[in-house]
């Protein structure tokens, strides 16, 4: 892949036609995007603006422009900054909705498996295992002191007698340790034929193709249990 | 350089009888929710008499029921992975009141924070998993109580389009099908804290401290508001109904001082995606846009959450900010874990303050509780539970 001195990648115009009319096509466009008076009162109260290169004023601005190649430059990096709060949303005069435009984005860039949202998914990987594989998206187990060192030296404490300090926790639900609460097989099971008639598991395969595959094993697994 | 500091308490008990409108035009789903039912398109989960509902009011003026019993659990990853005395403090107090309830196998994760993560999901597979978990409270004839804030929004995000959308429908209802459901959606969509809310003056009937010199401060969880807005409680009474009236409401009903600060609004930084493996981002703004005008302007006791993210993040995030020459700590905490440490609730058994990383002992301290003895009957416990001792749970689960 190669990229412009912007950092954003270079790819055909047709490409970049199809993504803003795939985003437009999307059910949900006509209520995210409405008029937009450019006040950047949206920016003014995002999370994220304060520490990335990120304004959803400017996310707005590019889709009421139906340009092409504007759009195409938020699809690498820039979109994956947003902290999916929905500040913007709520405070919008005309109530758009930035934060509903980057996840429509997003979905583009994972189902079309892009390069750069393999790239940002890649340390995530552990906890879309997780999800899709089980049923939960975090575990006890996974909160150790390798994973989050800056979370401070108490965070140790999961690390010694995890199955009986979660044993001692009096609801039977939680008392395991590889799942956030102890998800029933058969429920598992419907949670697959979802992900598959929905097509989620198509979309971990074109973002994660090394992962899909684990994924599958353990779904064949549960399934023929 | 000095710190100009203002503890500016009481804006929480400011009254209004001032309705918001906002100049918004928004039609009531609710509405729209019973016509599609009236014409056979969807079955709806009503809130009947035996749920107990007390109504509440929303943003707009419109009336909310929150049903107070016969309630399905619908638990949170984040919670029970790493917070569990989040979902224990609310069922001791269900325990506490004799509401009937069922806290099972059966449920998915709502699969929202991984979509608001990474993007892969879609809308079917999110408005899918939602109707599975719905339909698994409709057949056992309960009504579902979400405990998480991004599923509270996501559900109510889902239950819109689902109205909104007969092709959504459509594919949602042939999904059902395949796995031997149906299209059920709730009458309303109630988070766990809305149950607090109109709760809470039963909930400050079993206080057991004076609380008149703890100073809280309210984070409101972005999912509960900011995602359909107008779908969550308001009361003139609290904030002069400016701001939602959720976990603040509590904190007043039980004797609480609720100080105010200037980034009330802001996200906890959270992400979704950055406190998982881009984790700068949420430490930084965690310390400098949460904590720090928390405590500097507000000499807050304890910082008050209603969501799984916002607990997590504004708890373990404290610690790094040493780094960099931080100095302000407070503990953090959901409304239900603080409303059941006052009432009573052992702090380690039932509140599991143990998991949390920022120091919570001062704040015990400061209202009285004896968390030394806690943690020496806790530790008792655990010796006893690895010689083969049998757990005293809240609760058993169906077997089947």
């Amino acid at each position: 892949m190669e990229y412009d001195e912007n950092g954003v990648s270079i790819v055909p115009a047709d490409l970049k036609k199809e993504i803003f009319e795939e985003a437009r096509k999307d059910f949900r466009y006509e209520e995210y995007v409405r008029g937009c008076l450019n006040c950047g009162v949206c920016t003014g109260g995002c999370p994220p603006h304060r520490f990335f290169d990120f304004s959803p004023r400017i996310v707005l601005q590019k889709m009421k422009s139906k340009d092409p190649e504007l759009i195409w430059t938020m699809m690498d990096e820039y979109v994956w900054a947003c902290f999916q709060c929905f500040t913007c949303a709520m405070i919008c005069p005309f109530l758009n909705s930035p934060g509903g435009v980057i996840a429509i984005l997003r979905e583009i860039a994972v189902r079309r498996g892009f390069e750069s949202a393999k790239k940002v998914l890649k340390p995530y990987s552990r906890v879309l295992l997780k999800l899709t594989a089980y049923g939960n998206q975090l575990s006890p187990d996974m909160i150790q002191p390798d994973f989050f060192p800056d979370w401070g030296p108490h965070i140790g404490y999961a690390s010694t007698d995890l199955s009986v300090k979660r044993k001692a926790i009096p609801m039977p639900t939680l008392q395991v340790t590889n799942l956030a609460w102890d998800v029933a097989p058969e429920t598992m099971k419907e949670l697959y034929d979802i992900f598959d008639e929905a097509g989620v598991f198509k979309i971990i395969e074109s973002v994660d193709p090394s992962l899909y595959e684990i994924i599958q094993d353990i779904v064949d697994d549960v399934r023929s249990s | 350089m000095a710190i100009e500091i203002s503890n500016r308490l009481g804006l929480a008990n400011v009254k209004s009888d001032f309705i918001h409108t906002a100049g918004r035009k928004l039609e009531d789903i609710h509405e729209r929710l019973l016509e599609l039912e009236a014409k056979g398109e969807v079955k709806v989960i009503h809130i009947k008499e035996e749920n107990k509902p007390i109504e509440a009011e929303t943003l707009l003026g419109w009336k909310k029921k929150i049903p107070t019993n016969k309630l399905w659990h619908h638990k949170s990853c984040g919670q029970c992975g790493n917070i569990p005395g989040y979902p224990v403090s609310l069922l001791w107090f269900m325990n506490q009141m004799g509401i009937e309830y069922v806290d099972e196998r059966n449920q998915t994760s709502c699969t929202a924070w991984n979509y608001h993560g990474s993007g892969t999901s879609n809308p079917v597979g999110l408005a899918a998993v939602a109707v599975r978990n719905w339909h698994r409270a409709y057949e056992l004839g309960l009504f579902p109580l979400f405990h998480c804030a991004t599923t509270f929004g996501d559900y109510k995000e889902m239950r819109n389009l689902l109205v909104e959308n007969k092709e959504l429908r459509d594919e949602v209802r042939r999904i059902m099908h395949k796995i031997g459901r149906d299209l059920v959606i709730p009458e309303y969509i109630v988070h766990y804290s809305e149950w607090v809310h109109v709760m809470r003056f039963e909930i400050a009937k079993l206080k057991k401290y004076d609380l008149s010199s703890v100073i809280a401060t309210v984070h409101p969880a972005c999912h509960t508001y900011k995602m359909i807005p107008e779908d969550c409680i308001y009361d003139k009474d609290i904030y002069a109904g400016k701001r939602t009236a959720v976990s603040t409401g509590v904190m007043l009903a039980l004797g609480a001082q609720v100080a105010d600060y200037s980034t009330w609004y802001d996200c906890c930084g959270f992400g979704f995606r950055h406190i998982l493996t881009e984790r700068e981002a949420s430490r930084s703004f965690v310390m400098d846009r949460k904590i720090r005008p928390m405590v500097r302007e507000a000499h807050s006791d304890v910082c008050i959450t209603q969501d799984t993210g916002c607990t997590t993040t504004l708890d373990k995030n404290q610690w790094i900010g040493k780094a960099m020459g931080y100095t302000e700590q407070v503990p953090v905490m959901a409304d239900v874990m603080f409303a059941a440490l006052v009432c009573g609730a052992d702090v380690f058994k039932i509140v599991q303050l143990q998991w949390h990383t920022t120091d919570w002992r001062p704040l015990c301290e400061k209202i009285g509780i004896d968390w030394k003895k806690s943690e020496q009957e806790y530790n008792a416990y655990l010796e006893e539970l690895k010689a083969g001792g049998k757990t005293v749970n809240l609760y058993e689960y169906p077997k089947s």
